[in-house]
């Protein structure tokens, strides 16, 4: 296939020297400056396109398939590339075919940079280091909150005299208590509005490796935003895209639309109540398959799994143990189930363990009688920590104290292990020590919704007791052929045995599909053996994958991009300075900012860079109050370079806002020698 | 001697170094001088009192580093010995009982449809095409080939999931197009999309209602509510079924007791649905909204069912009835019944909705709509605009059957002339189904006690849950055998505040003609003659 002539080389020259030129002396000048470049640009590029560019061609280069109608010819602003997203830093070469639109999945040919998401085994997961900061740091923030809540309050008070209008609907009126009340809302008010500008962010097209932000500016501090009309593409690193599966193009889009003409947008109903279809029990056949246990049950969105799921399993006289970060959707769910709650302390094993002893003796409360059962919920990988589980430890847990094990997998699944099979795949244990696997289809699989999975008869009871079957709308085909599609591409598509007679109904896997000969990574036989590839039966008839994603070639490799995406960049940062917490292995890296106000500038500052960067920053009530932070989401995606990018970022902007509080300064390594030793500093 | 005064000295010299440098030291802290007055003129007054301050200074911070939990009056204490056994000895139930031989029968009962369902889908268990009058696609839109080209359209310029919370880059512009769509539609300030129909209303009860305030409920409402207001912690009041009279009952009650506490001004709340998911009734609007003013309550109104199927364009009940919807405080109802996509949405004034943006949970912390399922929603909504015909045919169907069914001796049809779902229950036969019901009770004309979800009549249910599900499976099976495919209402027996009572529920559509409407509900009606008549 012919090329485009690498245009993009002397764009990244040319930035690389202007950012590095000029030290800044302050973080307000720096926005400045920032911003006047940026303003220059763009009149730059409306005027007349970059000469030196040649999109039309580069860009039908690295598609193979597809038409002129991409999103990247919807807007000229958009199209050029001086933001450096639109073409690969490093051009093809002419062996290399790349099936994806770079904006959506970043080329990266290079095989240096891949890695295996796999615990070592015979150790144990290490407990994470906590650099605490400064107490400088600790005091300001302390102090910033204060300022914020005394401020607020003064504003509240001289607010109410002089402006009452705008307090109408705190105040009660005309009989009606009002429907927000004065306290309840002061942190949104006072603080978060402050923020506004960080969060709903409204978007448009693909969620991939950039998104393009509809751009809006506030004229009265964040109470109302206004659409300029203009477009921004900006590097995606806040999407829960881990795979890298939310695509407009490629085999698994293809297949959404072959679906759609054939099955239309709903099924019409609930699962109980006919709107089940052939594609639910397929999709149900083939997670329960790729999860490895006997059979699962798919419910159309995320959060009514756990909440519409839990209940059902446990009820009065029945005690949930869960960690104290648990997600919303789990608290939810228990909280409906009328069970007993306690928390333990997040991931800290002797804390469960001194938990369960004392339970277990006393016995529930008031009259001492024994615990009908004790539901135990943990979360593979903590959304806002990076945490693993400490699975090992559960389990060891599990067999002394008896108690019934639910893993929320819904960062974790697809984005963690060998075969992406979550985190039991990633520590290597048999999936069936676990009593209920749960997860999520919205992040590895580009899709919506969620499963739970686990022996038949539980999962039977589920479909009769929990509150989706008989009452919520069952999942969309669309939906569930982006589900199929995609998993079947990370798990690889066996090649049919020699009896054909077993095509139609049998959706249960046997082993002998075991020893496919095209298994993609199939290694270890230890206590757990892998379910390998996907038999052809479990996919429907009319769905014909693309050889790259039915081989699995293509899943693996995005396994191994992601892997080495999350490490990179988790200890980049931390070579950097930065304190993070979490996982290496995890593809979430908080960076810790501390500062309230710090939020808003590095949201802000990576925002207006050259190559603009959307990150996700979160504080309290998410986190405890005084560690805000900003929540990186690597994904397979990425290229190297685009994990470059952001670690330069995240290295002016630390200097910039004193945010390097982690190892010594003198074990320290500068941004150019990480990104040169890029696979050394992965595999730390 | 000398060797130890000489060893002693530089200790004591030592000490008074320390002692003068930590007084200086505190002197220069700010406030120091306060608190040593304080301490020399206590000490001076009463020398009792300083040894009394400090063991009120030691107890407090005793009390402070003391852990909380342990604190339980009940706790045994135990040694780790007899601990290791206990835990051996604890034996938990099973995490979940395998199903009966009942519920087994009627989960492999549940039809599953093959390739695409719409008026008349194939099934998988027969092979065969049948009537369908169980799935709901009230409008007929789902196959329509428009919203079908919508869809791959946005498929290939948003690709399927959104990949993240409405909070963090997951609100696409489809879905403020279809919120502003739904504002539109319906005529109010805004609107909000969650992600699934079944979830929305469960958060928007308690994004409000918060401990303190309070509920006035129907005592026939939906599942979703039901966990909705347990999930809100509010003070709850329930009023009869679909009895407005009952309503105003209880709402005056409530203000007497407010008024004899002389409790705080607290959010109030009268939450009920437009057409009940449990038996098909309508609720009075234009008398409910006059009876929310009066007494200052907000209305939160459930029209999952009644949006899109009733009203000459398929807006709801403000349509049928020719009330504006923001008199609706939150009307919150389904994308995915009547507009055959998926989620749910609550509309409203401004401050409802920004509200909720924060507050309602399933929004907050779910991933938000596939876009190509919003853009099918806007769709929907749009050709419910243009076509007018699309409900007055859906009408039609209601009518005609229920012309045929009304006729019908051995049901009853708890259900309004106009809702597109139509429930059966098998008619009471005091004698035949329940022996052990004495007719004892006499209903006394006192109201039922709104602080229990029981009706006063509750007691004279005579209904035998068990004998009228296998019943009613009978005539399922029977329709199915004659080519019509219907439904049980489904219910999670055990988890209801109530049990429903059994029954049948079809859900028609537009899509099937007049004609073809008849002819099924007439297979229904010969279904329920023929096995219920085998009953007596």
């Amino acid at each position: 296939m012919a090329l485009a002539k690498p245009a993009s080389i002397s764009f990244l020259k040319k930035r690389k020297s202007q950012t590095l030129s000029s030290p800044m002396p302050s973080a307000a000048s720096y926005l400045s400056a920032l911003s006047q470049a940026d303003a220059r640009a763009r009149n730059h590029n409306n005027a007349g396109r970059s000469p030196t560019s040649t999109p039309a061609l580069s860009l039908s280069s690295s598609i193979t398939s597809s038409s002129e109608d991409t999103v990247l010819n919807e807007d000229d602003t958009i199209f050029d590339n001086s933001d450096g997203l639109a073409l690969p830093a490093r051009p093809p070469t002419s062996e290399q075919v790349f099936t994806t639109v770079h904006t959506e999945f970043g080329h990266c040919a290079d095989q240096r940079y891949r890695l295996v998401s796999e615990h070592p085994s015979g150790t144990e997961l290490p407990s994470h280091v906590d650099y605490d900061p400064p107490y400088y740091i600790l005091l300001s923030t302390y102090v910033s909150y204060l300022i914020l809540i005394c401020l607020g309050h003064v504003r509240d008070f001289v607010g109410k005299r002089l402006n009452p209008s705008s307090y109408t609907h705190l105040i009660p009126k005309n009989g009606y208590a009002p429907l927000n009340s004065d306290f309840d809302s002061f942190y949104t008010r006072r603080l978060k509005t402050r923020l506004d500008e960080c969060f709903s962010q409204p978007v448009t097209g693909v969620a991939g490796r950039t998104i393009v932000l509809l751009d809006r500016i506030s004229p009265d501090y964040n109470h109302t935003q206004i659409f300029t009309g203009n477009r921004t593409r900006a590097l995606n690193i806040s999407s829960y895209n881990y795979l890298g599966f939310a695509q407009a193009r490629g085999g698994c889009a293809d297949a959404v639309e072959d679906s759609i003409r054939r099955y239309g947008i709903s099924t019409c109903g609930t699962r109980l109540t006919g709107g089940s279809s052939d594609l639910h029990t397929i999709s149900e056949a083939l997670v329960a398959n790729f999860v490895g246990m006997e059979d699962a049950l798919i419910s159309s969105m995320g959060f009514a799994t756990n909440s519409t799921f839990i209940p059902a399993l446990v009820g009065k006289g029945c005690l949930v143990i869960s960690d104290e970060l648990n997600h919303a959707s789990i608290r939810f769910g228990v909280r409906l189930s009328g069970a007993h709650v306690r928390m333990f302390k997040h991931n800290d094993m002797k804390s469960l363990e001194s938990l369960l002893r004392e339970v277990i003796s006393q016995g529930q409360p008031k009259h001492h009688r024994p615990w009908k059962k004790i539901l135990v919920i943990v979360e593979g990988l903590y959304s806002m920590e990076g945490t693993l589980v400490n699975l090992p430890a559960v389990i060891e847990l599990k067999k002394k104290y008896k108690f019934y094990l639910f893993v929320d997998e819904a960062h974790s699944i697809g984005a963690l292990g060998p075969h992406g099979r979550g985190v039991a795949d990633y520590f290597g244990i048999n999936p069936r020590n676990i009593d209920m696997l749960m997860g999520t289809f919205t992040k590895s699989f580009g899709a919506a919704g969620g499963y739970i999975a686990g022996n038949k008869d539980l999962i039977d009871r589920l479909r009769v007791h929990g509150h989706s079957g008989a009452y919520a709308e069952a999942m969309t085909p669309a939906v569930l052929t982006q589900v199929v599609a995609s998993m079947a591409s990370i798990m690889g598509v066996a090649v049919p045995s020699m009896n054909p007679s077993s095509s139609t109904s049998t959706l249960r896997l046997t082993s002998a599909t075991n020893s496919a000969p095209n298994n993609t990574a199939c290694a270890i036989e230890e206590e757990y053996s892998h379910p390998g590839a996907a038999p052809p039966s479990s996919l429907p008839q009319w769905l014909t994958l693309p050889p790259a994603l039915s081989s699995g070639i293509e899943g693996s490799n995005r396994l191994r991009r992601l892997a080495f995406n999350a490490r990179y960049l988790h200890n980049g940062l931390n070579k950097l300075g930065f304190i993070t917490y979490g996982h290496p292995a995890s593809p979430i890296v908080p960076l810790l900012l501390f500062n309230p106000g710090k939020m808003n500038m590095f949201h802000r500052m990576m925002k207006d860079r050259q190559t603009p960067i959307v990150v996700v920053v979160v504080a309290y009530p998410a986190t405890p109050l005084v560690t805000s932070r900003v929540r990186f989401c690597v994904s397979a995606a990425h290229t190297k370079e685009d994990v470059d990018t952001v670690l330069r970022a995240c290295d002016e902007i630390g200097d910039v806002l004193d945010l390097k509080h982690g190892i010594k300064p003198s074990e320290r390594w500068s941004v150019e020698q990480i990104c040169e030793r890029a696979v050394e500093v992965a595999e730390m | 001697m000398n060797a130890t005064s000489t060893t002693i000295a530089p200790v004591l010299d030592f000490l008074a170094h320390t002692l003068t440098t930590a007084e200086t030291a505190f002197n220069k802290l700010p406030g120091s001088a306060v608190i040593q007055r304080y301490v020399k003129s206590s000490h001076q007054n009463d020398p009792g009192r300083t040894i009394l301050e400090l063991i009120l200074f030691i107890f407090a911070i005793r009390t402070l580093l003391q852990s909380r939990t342990r604190a339980e009056k009940n706790f045994i204490k135990f040694s780790d010995k007899e601990i290791d056994e206990l835990v051996d000895e604890w034996t938990p139930e099973p995490l979940g009982q395998s199903l009966t031989p009942q519920e087994q029968a009627d989960l492999a009962a549940v039809p599953i449809i093959t390739g695409p369902n719409g008026p008349k889908p194939k099934l998988v268990s027969t092979g065969k095409t049948a009537i369908n009058l169980a799935s709901f696609n009230f409008t007929g839109l789902s196959g329509h080939e428009e919203i079908k080209e919508r869809a791959v359209e946005t498929l290939r310029k948003y690709g399927l999931g959104s990949c993240g919370p409405p909070g963090f880059y997951g609100t696409l512009d489809v879905h403020m197009e279809l919120e502003r769509d739904i504002a539109d539609f319906l005529g109010t300030e805004a609107a909000i999309l969650y992600s699934q129909g079944f979830s929305t209303i469960s958060s928007v009860i308690p994004a409000f209602c918060k401990r303190g305030d309070i509920i006035v409920a129907d005592r026939g409402v939906n599942f979703s509510i039901q966990k909705g207001i347990q999930i809100s912690r509010s003070t709850v009041r329930w009023f009869d079924h679909n009895d407005l009279k009952s309503l105003e009952e209880v709402l005056e009650s409530v203000e007497k007791e407010r008024k004899k506490r002389r409790g705080p001004l607290t959010r109030r709340f009268i939450v009920t649905e437009g057409i009940f998911e449990k038996d098909g009734a309508m609720v009075d609007l234009p008398k409910l909204i006059d009876i929310k003013f009066k007494h200052k309550y907000r209305l939160i109104l459930d029209e999952s069912i009644s949006f899109g199927t009733v009203g000459r364009t398929g807006r709801g009940l403000t349509e049928l009835y020719n009330v504006p919807a923001s008199k609706v405080d939150m009307l919150v109802g389904s994308v995915a019944n009547a507009l055959n996509s998926c989620g749910g949405f609550c509309a409203g004034s401004q401050i409802v909705v920004n509200h909720q943006r924060i507050n309602g949970l399933s929004f907050v912390f779910s991933a938000s709509m596939p876009a190509l399922l919003s853009v099918a929603g806007s769709e929907g909504i749009n050709i419910l605009r243009n076509t007018p015909s699309i409900l007055a045919s859906l009408q039609e169907n209601i009518q005609a059957a229920r012309a045929i069914l009304d006729r019908v001796d051995c049901i009853t049809i708890p259900s309004h002339p106009a809702s597109p779902i139509i429930h059966l229950y098998v008619k009471n036969s005091k004698s035949s189904l329940h022996p052990s019901t004495a007719t004892t009770i006499v209903p006394s004309n006192k109201p039922s006690n709104p602080t229990s979800i029981l009706p006063k009549d509750a007691a004279s249910w005579d209904w035998d849950v068990q004998a009228e599900e296998k019943i009613l499976q009978d005539v399922v099976d029977e329709a199915l055998a004659q080519g019509v495919l219907i439904t049980k209402a489904k219910r999670l027996r055990g988890q209801e505040m109530v049990d429903p009572r059994p029954s049948i529920r079809l859900a028609l559509t537009s899509a099937l003609t007049k004609k073809e409407t008849e002819k099924a509900i007439g297979v229904v009606k010969n279904a329920l003659v023929k096995v219920l008549s085998k009953r007596r």
